[in-house]
């Protein structure tokens, strides 16, 4: 069941400059885990022992997920997952 | 604390608002510009920063020959002309924006304009405006993509909603790798119109815009109040901007 991943600009680096790529998984985290083995580092930008990083929202559509189920967000295929990261900059 | 009283109102006219605009760059200019043109009241510049040649591109204030001046004056310069018309009064604030001049700055203003290039100012500027209860637009730039959303005066959801703290680690900076003076162009537009409406009474909704100039498109995500968010939760631990509060993890670029 792939799942589209944005990809947000300080991330493209593991995604070897891709704002989007494909990955499975029915829930949040089985999709970071999946992530993981395609672009190794990418987990551990995303997620620390507590959770989701503090400065990290991922969004399922326009929700965040932390206001859904959290990691065990269940996902369908076709879902849309963004990764929205703070930036600085200006 | 914060007090909910009449403060909390912003003026209606924005002709009688005094907006402050914290980081002359690639967002601040285009903000500032398009607010004195739309005849704001007073428009309080905030940078201690000098015109570069890297900052042409995108920091429309500035002409070649201004490299090296202080930005202040070339973009008071560059301003002047439309500020006579518009009726705007413009004031330079020749300092950093510190912990320990914030919240002065901040309530001085109707509104604040947060366009800094380093997370210490931007979480500095959600604390001080929160405090304050001040509403401020957020805006941030990297790349091809730009972000824009405006906060309330007293958050719910504040900055600190959705980006609880300053982020650790190695983090990517314009002057490092970049920006699309386009991108920034269109947010800085972008902030100032939320500014606008929000001046005018009519608040936008909480919501984080998210201009990604490669991948064509412009969305939308609802942004919610966290219940726990240190700054503007039920149970808030920010009373202040404790100067320790804002120093940089090492690692961070």
């Amino acid at each position: 069941m792939p799942i589209t991943v944005r990809i947000p600009t300080p991330l493209r680096s593991l995604t070897a400059g891709e704002d989007q790529v494909s990955a499975e998984g029915a829930t949040v985290r089985a999709v970071i885990d999946h992530l993981e083995g395609a672009h190794p580092g990418i987990r551990d930008r995303l997620l620390d022992e507590k959770g989701i990083r503090r400065f990290v929202n991922l969004y399922l559509g326009d929700e965040d997920v932390r206001f859904l189920e959290g990691l065990d967000t269940p996902l369908k295929s076709g879902d849309e997952l963004s990764i929205i990261p703070a930036i600085a900059g200006g | 604390m914060n007090t909910l009283s009449l403060e909390l109102t912003a003026p209606a006219d924005p002709s009688q608002s005094r907006v402050l605009l914290i980081g002359l760059g690639g967002l601040g200019c285009p903000a500032a510009l398009a607010l004195v043109r739309a005849g704001i009241g007073q428009v309080s510049l905030c940078d201690d920063d000098r015109v570069d040649e890297g900052n042409l591109h995108r920091q429309i204030l500035y002409r070649a020959e201004d490299v090296g001046l202080d930005k202040l004056d070339a973009a008071r310069r560059a301003l002047l002309p439309s500020a006579r018309l518009s009726g705007t009064r413009i004031e330079l604030v020749r300092s950093r924006f510190l912990p320990e001049n914030a919240r002065n700055l901040v309530a001085r203003a109707d509104l604040v304009i947060e366009g800094a290039d380093n997370f210490a100012t931007k979480f500095l500027v959600a604390d001080a405006c929160h405090l304050e209860a001040r509403p401020v637009v957020h805006g941030a730039g990297i790349r091809w993509v730009g972000t824009a959303w405006a906060v309330a005066p007293l958050g719910r959801p504040c900055y600190r909603c959705l980006f609880e703290d300053i982020p650790s680690g190695p983090q990517a900076n314009c002057n490092a790798v970049g920006v699309m003076g386009p991108v920034v162009g269109i947010v800085g537009a972008m902030m100032a119109e939320l500014a606008l409406r929000t001046l005018s009474g009519r608040p936008p909704r909480a919501q984080l815009w998210t201009l990604d100039g490669k991948a064509d498109t412009l969305r939308q995500v609802a942004v919610h109040p966290r219940p726990d968010c240190p700054l503007c939760g039920s149970d808030a631990s920010i009373q202040d901007t404790d100067e320790s509060r804002y120093l940089l993890d090492p690692r961070a670029a």
